[in-house]
């Protein structure tokens, strides 16, 4: 498949579903010109609060009197009765729970790098356990109501406004559900992102409205920043979760071959 | 088995100030000890969330113990210089790790070094 024929299609795909970037890009030469305007933000890039994760799985201590860094957790969010009584059930069931990876919104605030692959209709942003948001930044609108159910990831549109990338995100599953250290939002949760690099630093700034769980909008900001050691993303899948639980205390389970013995 | 337990009141120390764990809470493990364990590695699982080293080494009476000892996941090993081929079956290593605090053999390990007393791989 040539570059060519690439760039054909993509314009041909672009004529059917987004006008305001089909009229933009509608020739291979200013789609490239399009390309050329955007930012580029290369790097393998996990959330300041996980830099330098070690081997044990933990991030070196950051220097004493540092300020705390701000999390996606929403432990501290504003949240109603019915926000409260979620996290009251969250905190009741989280020890020992199992995870099935991050989800969004903490694939934005972990410490698994993650890829921003910037095109001119679609900005795409992938993680090593292969988690992946697709933000379609073609001018088209959110889909039809009926068109959309909640996902893990849920359901993104962004545009540019000069190097900032504003995205919004909803029919996010309750983040709690897919990572025991997530939120309690609801699933008519809407996520706005304001995203932009900052000399060294992506800048991400959260704010979530959620009329089922929060008295009022909820505002974060996480800095990613680029992590040393990685030619490549590796993706592997999330299968060997062994956390457990005994008599109150977590621990780990057996491998799998003595559990089957068992 | 070559057991030794040692108060690491630095680690202990450093760890307290705010850690961040990256899939799960490390309350679970005794940061306030660190255990030395030397043994054959029988596997040397390669996943995620978590990357383990089972190994086998005898207790005080001699019997076979199998130690599941917890590493963070292989994107940050990878990081550092591990590959899964890092550790074989058969291979003779020591262990430092902060123990589990419900006393079963296991941990998160802190270092590891074969039986030259070589560090494998690294932690920094």
């Amino acid at each position: 498949m040539t570059l060519r024929f690439v760039a054909a299609l993509a314009a041909a795909v672009l004529a059917t579903s987004g006008p305001a970037l089909a009229q933009d890009a509608a020739t291979p030469e200013a789609r490239t010109e399009a390309f050329a305007k955007l930012p580029y933000w290369p790097g393998f890039w996990v959330s300041e609060q996980y830099l330098q994760t070690t081997i044990s799985g933990s991030a070196a201590p950051r220097p004493p009197g540092s300020p705390p860094l701000e999390r996606l957790n929403g432990f501290d969010a504003p949240y109603n009765d019915e926000g409260k009584a979620r996290q009251a059930e969250a905190a009741r069931t989280r020890a020992g729970r199992r995870a099935d990876g991050w989800g969004y919104p903490m694939m934005m605030d972990a410490a698994t790098p993650f890829q921003v692959m910037i095109t001119p209709e679609e900005t795409m942003i992938v993680n090593a356990y292969g988690e992946t948001r697709h933000i379609y930044t073609d001018g088209r609108p959110l889909p039809p109501a009926e068109d959309m159910w909640p996902t893990v990831w849920g359901t993104s549109i962004g545009h540019w406004e000069g190097d900032t990338l504003v995205i919004e995100t909803v029919q996010v599953q309750m983040p709690y559900t897919y990572f025991h250290g997530g939120p309690v939002f609801s699933e008519e949760a809407k996520y706005t992102e304001r995203m932009h690099l900052d000399g060294d630093r992506l800048v991400s700034e959260f704010t979530v409205e959620d009329p089922v769980t929060l008295t009022g909008p909820w505002s974060k900001t996480i800095n990613h920043v680029r992590e040393e050691g990685y030619d490549r993303m590796i993706q592997m899948d999330f299968s060997n979760d062994r956390t457990g639980q005994e008599n109150g205390v977590n621990t780990i389970e057996p491998p799998a071959d003595e559990q089957q013995a068992q | 088995m070559k057991f030794q337990v040692a108060c690491a009141g630095a680690v202990a120390l450093a760890l307290a100030s705010g850690p961040a764990d990256a899939h799960h809470s490390f309350a679970m493990f005794d940061m306030s000890k660190e255990v030395t364990v030397s043994g054959t590695v029988k596997q040397f699982q390669w996943t995620n969330p978590h990357a383990y080293i089972q190994l086998m080494s005898k207790d005080a009476q001699g019997r076979d113990v199998e130690w599941s000892m917890e590493m963070g996941a292989p994107m940050y090993l990878y990081a550092r210089g591990w590959r899964p081929r890092t550790l074989r079956a058969g291979m003779q290593i020591t262990v430092k790790l902060n123990p589990l605090r419900n006393g079963r053999p296991g941990g998160v390990v802190r270092d590891v070094t074969d039986a030259a007393g070589k560090p494998i791989g690294t932690n920094r």
